[in-house]
């Protein structure tokens, strides 16, 4: 048994995930399984109060290391993923890559969450280990160093087009910017703040509210006072659904708009006719767009019984191991030794992937690459799209 | 900016949402002041009694007075596991107040990670929605939430109040918050009275946890931070002062909302702790109005105090 395999039993049973652990040990294709696999790193939160949200997105990279398999692998080498958990914590986060890099030597793993991003990318710069943040949104991302890449849009690209779209396309010229005292909502609340200034709109109101706030009358009532036409929110999945709750209790019916952290089936039944208007983000193709997406979902409810938490997440995550596994086959036809430096210079040469999920991705210079935003809204009690920017 | 419908609204609503925080900060005071426990193990009986009700309602189905009923059980049912399992073989064996803070502490994130591993972390409330219609009263927005949740919370105040006055295991409670080995000198059952102390922190923790989780999402670990809200307001209403805990939680409620009129939004969350700060430095016994001096003072557990060798 190799550490790979130990590795994703553990981890699996820890979180509880037991299917994924037997997902991975289950037999793909023969001649693929015979030979070496091919290993990249899978560092996510499997354990921890986001632990809903890494579970799910394993389990949509392991279905792709398995199809992958299925297909007969990397030149009949199978690809094999090692899952260790960070519990979304810089801290765990650290010895999760420290053990990716210096003992399981990967020459690149796939990781999330902005503090954890953060937290390893020297680790990565130094080991000279491809860094892949796929579902961060931080600005910062971008400038972590030579071998950190996102393959997810980093937060100025939906905030900016949600914000652009408030101003151009639906015409409002003052806005309220709502948004919670933490990194993400007020650098977030920035960009939104400065497009729409740009874009020829006021921002009216820029208030936070306290992370661990339960009441936000008397911040709701001064956006009141301030008479804004439309009200951008910029809040947590635990949190946005009350603000808009108590929002339009306080009478304010303006159109509301927030993030991709809102667009979720539950809003609606949380807020019933209340969520009618309510504008979110989506940084993948939903289930009209795309007949792969729509047959993933499907898989979904047969296999687990329910849709994914934060499906476009598990999107990004479920096209992560195709991207790898391109940069592993691009070496493999070449006889170049797979290490981190390799990894990476093969990675920026092809530059171009067509994923099957999540669609066309470029890697940018500036270690960015921009996706279309899928603008969603609530029309009637479900979710419709509005328009697509970019 | 401030003028008689906004401070009105504030008021109302400030009231209205502190009503459950009231109930976290009695139940706290009670439990400090009569079993001298800094029970931080409530955010346990919490969680549990959120969770019985989000089973029977948004799981299964259940109807709503079912639900109510679990999730007062379910928190009873914790404060009396803790009471007989914890906290009374720790008083039997003498152990410190601080070695009982830490068990209170260690069960509260035990049963929260427990509660993780069943439910999972996404955030769920009690029922489907939570978003409650309004009713217009003159300027003020009042939710078909709100009237309900006053009227229940002063229903359990008044309880409290004529349990705590009138019935005989009431008095042998505030016999023994005021004096533990008089009161078992004058054959006070102390052991009974530490049960039936938790068990009524259990009663109101449960309906608090109902209140607040029709209203409101939570999570696993959401109670730890709602208490600590109730436990700022235990510290600045005075330890051992249930009234001043109870005003202590409304007025909380009512300038971190009001506040945000005056002075920048980011301040908002920061207040509660200048507040905190503030009680444990200069008022260490709390904020007290003057009041008529008593024949037989009554001593009450401060911040720090070791109350070791008291059983």
């Amino acid at each position: 048994m190799d550490a790979t395999t130990i590795s994703l039993r553990r981890r699996s049973l820890l979180a509880g995930a037991g299917a994924v652990g037997i997902a991975a040990l289950a037999p793909s294709a023969a001649k693929a399984q015979a030979a070496t696999p091919l290993r990249f790193g899978l560092a996510m939160p499997l354990t921890g109060s986001q632990a809903t949200y890494g579970q799910d997105q394993v389990r949509a990279a392991q279905w792709a290391v398995d199809e992958i398999n299925k297909a007969g692998g990397i030149n009949g080498k199978p690809l094999a993923a090692i899952v260790l958990d960070t519990q979304a914590d810089a801290q765990t986060g650290i010895q999760a890559a420290t053990r990716l890099a210096s003992v399981e030597k990967v020459p690149a793993f796939v990781t999330a969450w902005s503090d954890v991003v953060k937290a390893v990318a020297p680790i990565a710069n130094d080991s000279k280990v491809v860094e892949l943040s796929v579902g961060a949104n931080s600005a910062e991302i971008a400038k972590l160093g030579d071998y950190v890449y996102t393959t997810f849009p980093l937060a100025d690209v939906d905030i900016t087009a949600v914000a652009r779209y408030a101003a151009t396309t639906l015409q409002k010229k003052r806005a309220a910017v709502l948004y919670i005292n933490n990194e993400t909502g007020t650098v977030a609340a920035e960009i939104y703040r400065n497009v729409f200034t740009k874009a020829g709109g006021t921002v009216v109101a820029h208030e936070s509210y306290d992370p661990k706030a339960t009441d936000w009358t008397g911040t709701l009532l001064k956006v009141r006072i301030a008479q804004p036409d439309i009200i951008h929110i910029q809040g947590l999945v635990a949190d946005t659904p009350q603000v808009i709750a108590q929002l339009r209790q306080l009478g304010m019916t303006q159109p509301v708009s927030s993030y991709s952290a809102a667009y979720n089936p539950k809003l609606i039944q949380q807020l019933g006719a209340a969520a009618n208007g309510v504008i979110a983000t989506s940084l993948a193709p939903g289930v009209n767009n795309s007949p792969a997406v729509a047959a993933y979902v499907e898989r979904w409810k047969k296999e687990v019984g329910r849709e994914p938490n934060g499906l476009p997440y598990t999107q990004y995550l479920y096209d992560a191991p195709y991207l790898v596994a391109a940069v592993f086959k691009s070496l493999d036809d070449k006889k170049i030794a797979i290490t981190g430096e390799n990894f990476r210079t093969e990675m920026l040469a092809i530059r171009t992937f067509e994923l099957p999920l999540t669609g066309k991705l470029i890697f940018a210079d500036d270690h960015t690459v921009s996706k279309p935003v899928y603008l969603m809204e609530v029309r009637n009690g479900a979710w419709v799209q509005a328009a697509v920017v970019g | 900016m401030f003028s008689l419908p906004i401070l009105a609204q504030i008021l109302w609503t400030s009231l209205a949402t502190s009503t459950c925080f009231v109930l976290f900060a009695l139940a706290f005071a009670l439990v400090l002041k009569v079993n001298r426990i800094f029970n931080f193990a409530q955010a346990a009986m919490m969680t549990v009694g959120f969770y019985a009700a989000y089973t029977v309602i948004g799981l299964a189905g259940g109807p709503g007075w079912l639900g109510f009923l679990a999730a007062l059980a379910a928190s009873v049912g914790v404060a009396v596991l803790l009471e007989i399992f914890g906290f009374r073989p720790l008083r039997r064996r003498r152990a410190s107040s601080m070695f009982v803070f830490i068990f209170a502490l260690v069960i509260s994130e035990l049963i929260a990670y427990v509660i993780m591993l069943v439910y999972g972390t996404w955030p769920a409330t009690i029922f489907p929605s939570l978003f409650w219609p309004v009713t217009l009263v003159g300027p003020v927005a009042v939710s078909q939430w709100d009237v309900p949740a006053v009227v229940s919370t002063i229903a359990a105040i008044a309880a409290l109040f004529a349990f705590l006055h009138v019935t005989r295991s009431g008095q042998f409670m505030t016999a023994v918050a005021d004096n533990p080995d008089l009161a078992e000198f004058y054959g006070i059952t102390k052991d009974r009275i530490h049960l039936i102390t938790m068990i009524v922190a259990g009663l109101l923790t449960g309906l608090a946890m109902f209140l607040y989780g029709s209203r409101a999402q939570v999570q696993p670990m959401s109670s730890i931070d709602l208490l600590l809200f109730a436990i700022a307001a235990t510290i600045i209403g005075g330890i051992g002062n249930l009234g001043g805990t109870a005003i202590t939680a409304v007025v909380l409620g009512i300038v971190q909302n009001a506040s945000v009129l005056f002075i920048p939004s980011e301040w908002q969350g920061f207040l509660l702790y200048v507040f905190l700060f503030t009680a444990i430095v200069f008022f260490p016994k709390g904020i007290r109005l003057p009041e008529r001096r008593l024949a037989r003072s009554t001593p009450t557990p401060s911040i720090g105090a070791d109350e070791a060798g008291e059983a």
